[in-house]
């Protein structure tokens, strides 16, 4: 199999949101705009230094769209870092998601303003996103009076900020769209923690992984993570065509390796266990080259190559977001004395028994990966941290205003499982609005039967998608396959996701039925299907 | 919010009893997924092409030669019964995708003997049929697992449990080969879990085991396998695999001149696929074999006489084998259960159908159904029998002597079930 180039399975774009609009800023001091026609544009700053830019059309109804952009990181990143190097810390402001304009040009045809906050602080922020969007808000509404309605959305991190809104302030916002967004912040840590301390002991042992130390020197070692993890990717990508383990393997690592373990299915293991997509970008899990690898290619190849392009895009983030939240708790925040990583891939062992070469194996990884191994040390977490860490903000689930979800099954960085989450906890709230409902009707005999709040768009993958070149290598260098990579829409599907909003703050209901059916399929790729469950994340079995 | 007074309560419940009469007084209504006043659709997900394809991919043929008998005699109730098939290559991930479009696209009413544990575990993770109510019929798997009602509420198995196979093979060994060195080649999975989970019950205590991955079944591993076998001088060599791994072991076992006393499992055992891999008629001879549905050529038994004739004409040329027995025996239990499931048959009523009156349909088994409201397993037992010097499978001795058991501590018993006549010509009554 010929190597597939790392350089085009990250997608750096997908982690780091598009910035637009450069704003001079001055804190708490009125909005500047310009007059102009028939878009008036405004900047200014919230009272916490947070740059915001406003967008509003000369035929304004009122109507005004707030988005909350992503996870960005809160460290410039040195030019000698491969893959993301040269990354400059930016609170530049993004009032629709990208700097879309097909979106901006929708909305403003509706004669919605755009509006978006650059926040004061980058990296984890959804406590002071929040705050800063409820000023925002405000200052919006002095400037422009007309306003009636606020729709608020966001993007990865930001539908953490969108909800937590919503479940915080929902007198403030008509309905909402948390997109792609992230779980709560123990939850998503847990599974870029996972994948890291795997990487770490069996592939690379000097790989900190967590722990950092403070100030500066902990960025230096976030750094030096960046270069070691990017690097065993590398050495991965490699091995999974040669089978060669990366020279730099622990000992354990070493001792799979001598008893023939393939690299592939330890890989795939440590994906597994951690919760991470097995369909990728490029790999689809299912497709195979024609000729003798057709079967074997997917059965037993293809998941490992999509751990590797999943992996190495969650990479970055695992291990930045990691050393950003332990600077905000003052310590260690990933601990898996106690993680049961057996039980983790219970059902995953059986599906993807070929790929992890039966159970035999299996069992020899997990006995590998074992707290009872001194050979794979367990990561301490201190627990004054980690009650530090809990306390950041957490949404609960509540659904208080109508919601639109969107997300991509394969979503590597912010797993389709934190949409999932919303979509159980509200069928439990839901039916007891209902039995209450009831209740209601047995006394007043004048039964109101509840409103549902909750529209899931679930961005699906094709059915197969991974393409070859003549000689047989999967070609990786095709845009990524809807349903895959992080926060990974198309035009179309985020007009919908707006289109549904505008509906729903005007009429109190989201779209449904056939004319909802209809706009899915126009929007392609997209699914309402209520059948379709996807996998929380790894963290709410073990607890 | 929606308001309703309680008059408009009574009307609406009105007019929904007016609706249900109208309902049951007029048959061939539609009113389920998958069922129209024409039609009932089904679909299957298998391996049609690839190495594990062996065999198995003559099973939609099977269960389709059926249908189109079926329907050719009237089918359910005036309704015709398809079959939409997918080819899923035995990859768990495509079986899924494949699933998928089963459901959303072709919009059957239920999923028919879907092949493999893997893809059925995949797919009730991942597809979720039990959330959606789905019916999965008579899964070609011997999972144990499967029979978990809480786990799997809408899945139905129907062959026996691997477990329940290895326990009648340890109670054949404990009678047959006492103090003979045994050795076992199983597949690394959870269909070997459930082997190993069987002989262990069974108290059999082997001088070798060798696991092999799904998918890494081939000549060279088979060379490698005997070796070990070789190394452990085993005498009776029981291969608990698919048709592929137990091929590729006979077949190379020939060349090197390798004949301990083989035992073959029922998922790799049926003697025409092996057969067609190229394996010497000569090598299968003796071996011991099991098998729940009568020999494939006992042209005496009603069952292989109707089901032959059928598929004869409807794919003619094409040997009648196990698997086919198997394929058509599933299409002729799913038309009773259709059958039962009443005039305008939905999901609920054919899943309350099998818990009703599963344990009761007819079929070619010499051992009998477990189906009960609480219990979707189907089979439960085996007979023992001998490959012939032309590689046919056929009971020891001549008569059929049937064992059934459980997947649980139960002993293995003699069975006396005595299978009831076949329906007229074959069709649900």
């Amino acid at each position: 199999m010929k190597k597939v180039r790392i350089l085009s399975l990250l997608s750096v774009t997908a982690l780091v949101t598009t910035v637009l609009v450069s704003v001079p800023v001055a804190a708490n001091a009125a909005p500047a705009c310009d007059g102009k026609s028939p878009i008036q544009s405004c900047v200014g700053a919230t009272s916490d230094g947070a740059p915001y830019a406003m967008q509003v059309p000369a035929n304004f109804n009122g109507t005004v769209a707030l988005y909350s952009h992503g996870y960005r990181y809160n460290v410039d990143i040195p030019a000698a870092i491969p893959l993301i190097g040269g990354y400059k810390v930016t609170n530049t402001p993004e009032p629709v998601p990208g700097g879309n304009a097909d979106v901006a040009k929708y909305l403003f045809s509706q004669g919605i303003a755009i509006v978006g906050s650059g926040f004061a602080r980058q990296g984890w922020n959804p406590d002071s996103a929040i705050k800063t969007n409820v000023e925002l808000i405000d200052t919006f509404k002095k400037q422009f009076p007309k306003t009636t309605k606020v729709i608020a959305w966001g993007s990865s991190l930001g539908g953490v900020i969108t909800q937590g809104l919503a479940e915080k302030y929902p007198n403030l916002v008509s309905a909402v769209a948390p997109m792609c967004m992230a779980d709560n912040v123990e939850p998503e840590l847990i599974m870029a923690g996972d994948f890291l301390w795997g990487i770490k002991v069996l592939f690379d042992p000097t790989i900190k992984a967590g722990n950092y130390s403070a100030g500066a020197a902990g960025v230096a070692e976030s750094y030096a993570d960046l270069g070691k993890v990017f690097t065993v990717m590398g050495k991965l990508q490699g091995g999974i065509s040669s089978g060669a383990w990366p020279d730099t393997s622990s000992a354990t690592g070493k001792s799979l390796a001598a008893a023939g373990v393939p690299v592939r299915s330890a890989l795939l293991l440590l994906g597994l266990m951690s919760g991470l997509p097995t369909q990728s970008a490029h790999f689809d899990s299912i497709s195979g080259p024609d000729g003798a690898l057709k079967l074997s290619f997917p059965l037993a190849v293809s998941p490992a190559l999509a751990i590797l392009e999943n992996g190495t895009n969650a990479a970055a983030l695992a291990i930045l977001a990691t050393q950003d939240v332990e600077m905000q708790a003052g310590g260690a925040i990933f601990d898996n004395t106690k993680t049961d990583y057996a039980a983790r891939v219970d059902a995953e062992r059986v599906i993807f028994n070929a790929a992890l070469s039966g159970n035999t194996v299996i069992d020899a990884m997990l006995g590998a990966l074992s707290a009872a191994n001194p050979g794979a040390p367990r990561a301490v977490a201190n627990p004054a941290a980690v009650a530090k860490m809990r306390a950041l903000h957490t949404n609960t689930g509540k659904i208080n205003v109508p919601t639109v979800l969107m997300v991509g099954v394969a979503d590597p960085i912010t797993p389709a499982g934190a949409s999932q989450r919303l979509v159980d906890l509200y069928a439990a709230q839901y039916a007891a609005e209902k039995a209450a409902a009831f209740k209601a009707y047995q006394t007043t005999r004048d039964y109101k039967s509840p409103t549902n709040k909750l529209l899931m768009l679930w961005n699906r993958t094709p059915s197969s998608y991974t393409t070859f070149a003549s000689t047989g290598a999967p070609i990786t260098t095709t845009p990524a396959a809807q349903g895959t990579n992080h926060c990974n829409f198309t035009s179309a599907q985020l007009v919908l996701v707006a289109k549904s909003l505008v509906q729903a703050s005007s009429t109190g209901k989201l779209p449904s039925g056939g004319a909802l059916n209809t706009a899915v399929r126009k929007a392609g790729n997209l699914s309402v299907d209520k059948g379709f469950s996807a996998p929380l994340l790894k963290y709410y079995g073990d607890n | 919010m929606k308001a309703m007074n309680r008059r408009k309560l009574i009307t609406v419940s009105a007019v929904l009893a007016a609706v249900s009469l109208a309902v049951t007084a007029v048959p061939a209504q539609a009113a389920e997924v998958g069922v129209s006043s024409s039609e009932i659709k089904l679909g299957m997900t298998l391996p049609m092409t690839g190495t594990a394809s062996l065999g198995y991919n003559k099973i939609p043929g099977a269960a389709k030669a059926y249908f189109d008998y079926l329907n050719a005699n009237g089918g359910i109730n005036g309704r015709k019964v398809t079959l939409v098939v997918k080819d899923d290559r035995y990859v768990p991930t495509e079986a899924v995708a494949k699933t998928n479009e089963l459901i959303l696209k072709d919009k059957v009413m239920a999923l028919l003997a879907p092949l493999g544990t893997a893809n059925n575990k995949a797919v009730a993770a991942s597809v979720n049929p039990a959330r959606r109510g789905i019916p999965v019929l008579f899964v070609n798997t011997g999972f144990s697992g499967f029979a978990d009602t809480k786990k799997y509420p809408t899945t139905y198995t129907v062959l026996p449990s691997y477990i329940m196979e290895a326990k009648i093979m340890g109670q054949y060994i404990k009678d047959n080969f006492a103090g003979k060195k045994i050795g076992l080649l199983y597949q690394d999975d959870d269909f070997g879990i459930d082997a190993l989970a069987g002989f262990k019950t069974a108290g059999v205590n082997f001088a070798v085991k060798v696991p092999y991955a799904s998918g890494s079944q081939s000549a060279a591993a088979a060379a490698g396998w005997i070796t070990k076998f070789k190394a452990a001088e085993a005498d009776v060599v029981i291969l608990f695999g698919v048709s592929s791994a137990t091929s590729a072991m006979l077949g190379v076992a020939a060349q090197l001149k390798y004949a301990p006393q083989w035992m073959l499992g029922s998922v790799g055992g049926d003697a025409t696929t092996i057969k067609l891999t190229g394996v010497p008629a000569g090598v299968l001879y003796n071996a011991i074999g099991f098998s729940p549905v009568p020999a494939t050529t006992d042209m005496k038994d009603e069952y292989v006489k109707l089901f032959s004739d059928i598929y004869a004409k409807a794919v003619p040329g094409s040997p009648f084998d196990l698997n086919v027995l198997l394929g058509m025996n599933t299409a002729f239990m799913t038309a009773q259960a259709l059958k039962a499931a009443g005039p305008n048959p939905t999901r609920k009523s054919l899943m309350a159908a099998i818990d009703s009156k599963g344990a009761t349909f007819a079929n070619s088994a010499l051992v009998p159904a477990a189906y009960s409201q609480t219990n979707h397993v189907g089979l439960t037992g085996y007979w023992v029998g001998k490959y012939s010097p032309t590689g046919d499978l056929a009971p020891v001795g001549g008569t059929y002597v049937t064992y059934t058991t459980d997947s649980g501590a139960g002993a293995v018993v003699k069975s006396t079930y005595v299978r009831p006549a076949m329906p007229a010509k074959g069709l649900p009554n």
